[in-house]
C-alpha cells in the first residue's frame, strides 16, 4: 500500500470516528433539545415524532437561564479587562527587562494551573468568610476569576512584549515623540493582537469556570455552568439540559474560532508593519 | 542593576504575579491552617491532629484517594497514548490533514459538563447506543451503562476532553523534528518503530511529561464528570472534600484538600519521571 492509500484509508477510519465522537452526540443534543413535549420521543423511533423550539422559548421565558446569561456575560467581560490591566505590568516586566530570577518568575504565573480548581474554589470561600467578605459573591467571583486567568494573560502579554522592537522605541524617542505617542506607535501595533487574544481567552475562561462560580455563588450567583450543572443533576430534564449545553457550547466554539486566528495573526512581521 | 530598577522590576510584578502569589498562597496556608484545626469558621482557633486522625482513619477516604489516584493515572496514559500516534501521523501536512487535526481538537472548545451530557445522553438506557446494539443483535435488552462502577464512563470523557490537549502539545514536539533527523536513522537501517523507540519518543519526551502532568493533576481532581456520569458509590476527592465542606465541616474538608494537593504533587512527579525512565529505557 503506497504512503496516499495509507492517508486514504486512515482518513476515512477517521471521519467513522469523528463522526462517533462528534457528530453523533451534537447531532443527538439538538434533537433532543427539539422534542415537542405535545409527543413524548419514545426508544422505538428514530427521530422525534413532534419537533418545535417550544423547549428553546419555555427555557428562555421560565428558568434562571435569562439570569445566568446576564451574570455570565457580565462578570466575562470584566473578568477580561481586569486580567488585562493586572497582566499587563508584569508581562511587560518579563518580557522587556532583563533581571536575575526572570524564569523562576514566569514559572511561578503558572501555579493556578496546579492547585486543583476546587481546592482554590473551597478556601478562596473559606478565606472570604474569615474576612467577611462572603456577601460581596459577584465581586469575589470577578476577583477570582480574573486571577486564575492571569498566567494566560501573562503568558500572551510576555510574548506581545517581547515582539515589540527596540529600534522602533528608538526611532520614536529620536523623533521626539512624546512617551504617549511612543507607546501609540511602537508599543501599540506590536501588542494590539496579543490583547485581543488575552480579552477573548479570559472571556472564554470565564464564560466556562465551574468551580469558583459554583462554591462561592450558590446559591445567589448562577452562572450558565452552574445551572447546567443543576440541569444535570436534581432537576434533569433530557430537552432542557440539551437547550442549556447547546447554549453553553455554540458561541465558545465561535470564539475560540476568532481566538486561533488571533493567535495565528499575533506575528511581529506583521504586527509591527514590517520585517 | 541598581535598587532602582529593582523597585522598578518589584512594582510591575505586584500587580500580576504579585496577586497570584498572594492568592495561591493564602488559599494553599488556610487549607493546611484548618486542617490543623486553626482559623475555625465557628470560633475555634486550636492547633490539633484531630482532623487528620478523624479523616485518614475513615474507610472513604482511603477509598476516593485510590479511586482518584485510578482515574488520574490511566487518564493520562490513555490520552498520551492515543495522542502520539495521531502526533506522528499529521506531523507532515498533507491534503486534508488541517482538518483532521481541527476535528480532533474540537473536543477542546467543548466545556466539560457539556461533554458529559453529550455523552450521558448518547448512553443512556434507551439512548442510541443501546438502541443501535439491540438493533445489530448483539444486545438482547437495554443496559445500564451511566454510573458504571469501574468508572469507563469518567475516564472516557476525560479521554474526550484531554486527548485533544496532548495531541496539541505532541504535535509542536514531533513537527519541531527536523527530517533529516529522521531520514538518517532511515539510512541506518532504522525501521519505523525503532524511529519511534530511538529518535521521536527521546526528543518529544518534554512535551510528553508536559501533557500527562497537567492532565494527571486535572483528571485526579475531577469533580463534574465524577458527580455526572461517575460511579454512584465511590467518591472522588474533590467530591468528598465539596461533601464536607457542604456539611460545614471545613476542618475535615482542608485534610482532604491537602491530601489532594500533596498527592497530586507527588504523582504527577512520579508520573513524569517514569515516562522518562521508559523512555530512556528504550532509547539505549
Amino acid at each position: 500500500m503506497t504512503r496516499e492509500q495509507l492517508n486514504k484509508a486512515l482518513l476515512i477510519l477517521l471521519l467513522v470516528i469523528c463522526t462517533i465522537w462528534l457528530v453523533i452526540p451534537f447531532g443527538m443534543a439538538i434533537l433532543w433539545s427539539l422534542v415537542d413535549p405535545s409527543e413524548p420521543w419514545t426508544a422505538d423511533r428514530l427521530l422525534p415524532p413532534a419537533m418545535s423550539f417550544w423547549r428553546w422559548r419555555d427555557m428562555w421565558e421560565n428558568s434562571s437561564l435569562q439570569v445566568a446569561m446576564a451574570t455570565s456575560y457580565t462578570l466575562a467581560p470584566l473578568a477580561a479587562l481586569l486580567s488585562l490591566a493586572l497582566a499587563t505590568p508584569t508581562a511587560y516586566a518579563l518580557g522587556r527587562i532583563a533581571f536575575p530570577g526572570r524564569e523562576l518568575a514566569k514559572l511561578l504565573c503558572l501555579l493556578p494551573l496546579v492547585v486543583p480548581g476546587f481546592v482554590t474554589a473551597i478556601f478562596f470561600t473559606s478565606l472570604l468568610f474569615q474576612l467577611g467578605l462572603h456577601t460581596w459573591r459577584f465581586g469575589a467571583i470577578l476577583f477570582a476569576h480574573a486571577v486564575l486567568a492571569l498566567p494566560y494573560a501573562i503568558r500572551i502579554m510576555t510574548v506581545s512584549f517581547e515582539q515589540v522592537r527596540q529600534d522602533h522605541i528608538d526611532a520614536a524617542r529620536d523623533l521626539g515623540a512624546t512617551p504617549l505617542a511612543r507607546f501609540r506607535v511602537a508599543f501599540l501595533p506590536a501588542l494590539r493582537p496579543g490583547i485581543f487574544a488575552t480579552l477573548l481567552i479570559v472571556f472564554i475562561q470565564s464564560i466556562e469556570e465551574f468551580a469558583i462560580a459554583f462554591i462561592l455563588g450558590s446559591p445567589d450567583v448562577v452562572t450558565i455552568p452552574t445551572l447546567l450543572f443543576s440541569a444535570l443533576g436534581q432537576d434533569y430534564v433530557r430537552p432542557n439540559a440539551a437547550v442549556l449545553s447547546l447554549i453553553l457550547v455554540v458561541p465558545n466554539v465561535i470564539l475560540m474560532l476568532i481566538l486561533e486566528r488571533l493567535l495565528k495573526s499575533a506575528n511581529p512581521t506583521l504586527a509591527s508593519g514590517k520585517g | 542593576m541598581t535598587l532602582r530598577r529593582w523597585l522598578t522590576v518589584i512594582l510591575l510584578l505586584l500587580p500580576g504575579l504579585g496577586l497570584i502569589l498572594g492568592l495561591i498562597g493564602t488559599v494553599v496556608w488556610i487549607a493546611i491552617a484548618q486542617s490543623f484545626g486553626l482559623y475555625g469558621l465557628n470560633g475555634e482557633d486550636q492547633f490539633t491532629l484531630q482532623y487528620w486522625a478523624e479523616v485518614t482513619d475513615r474507610r472513604v477516604f482511603a477509598r476516593s484517594i485510590r479511586y482518584s489516584f485510578y482515574v488520574g493515572t490511566v487518564s493520562a496514559i490513555l490520552s498520551v497514548a492515543l495522542a502520539y500516534p495521531l502526533a506522528i501521523w499529521l506531523r507532515k501536512p498533507f491534503t486534508g490533514s488541517m482538518t483532521i487535526g481541527a476535528i480532533l481538537k474540537a473536543p477542546m472548545l467543548v466545556h466539560g459538563l457539556v461533554a458529559a451530557f453529550l455523552f450521558i445522553n448518547v448512553i443512556a438506557y434507551h439512548g442510541i447506543l443501546n438502541q443501535a446494539m439491540q438493533a445489530l443483535g448483539i444486545w438482547d435488552e437495554p443496559r445500564r451503562l451511566q454510573n458504571d462502577s469501574n468508572a469507563i464512563g469518567v475516564l472516557i470523557l476525560q479521554v474526550w476532553k484531554n486527548m485533544p490537549f496532548a495531541l496539541l502539545l505532541l504535535t509542536g514536539a514531533v513537527q519541531g523534528i527536523s527530517d533529516d533527523v529522521l531520514d538518517a536513522a532511515r539510512d541506518l537501517g532504522a525501521g519505523a518503530w525503532d524511529r519511534f523507540r530511538k529518535v521521536i519518543a527521546p526528543l518529544s519526551i518534554s512535551a510528553m511529561q508536559a501533557a500527562m502532568v497537567i492532565i494527571f493533576i486535572g483528571a485526579m481532581a475531577d469533580f463534574s464528570f465524577q458527580v455526572i456520569a461517575g460511579p454512584t458509590n465511590r467518591q472522588s476527592m474533590s467530591q468528598l472534600m465539596v461533601f464536607f465542606k457542604d456539611r460545614g465541616d471545613w476542618h475535615s474538608a482542608a485534610v482532604v484538600g491537602v491530601t489532594l494537593m500533596g498527592l497530586a504533587m507527588l504523582g504527577a512527579s512520579a508520573l513524569a519521571f517514569l515516562a522518562r525512565l521508559v523512555m530512556k529505557g528504550r532509547s539505549r
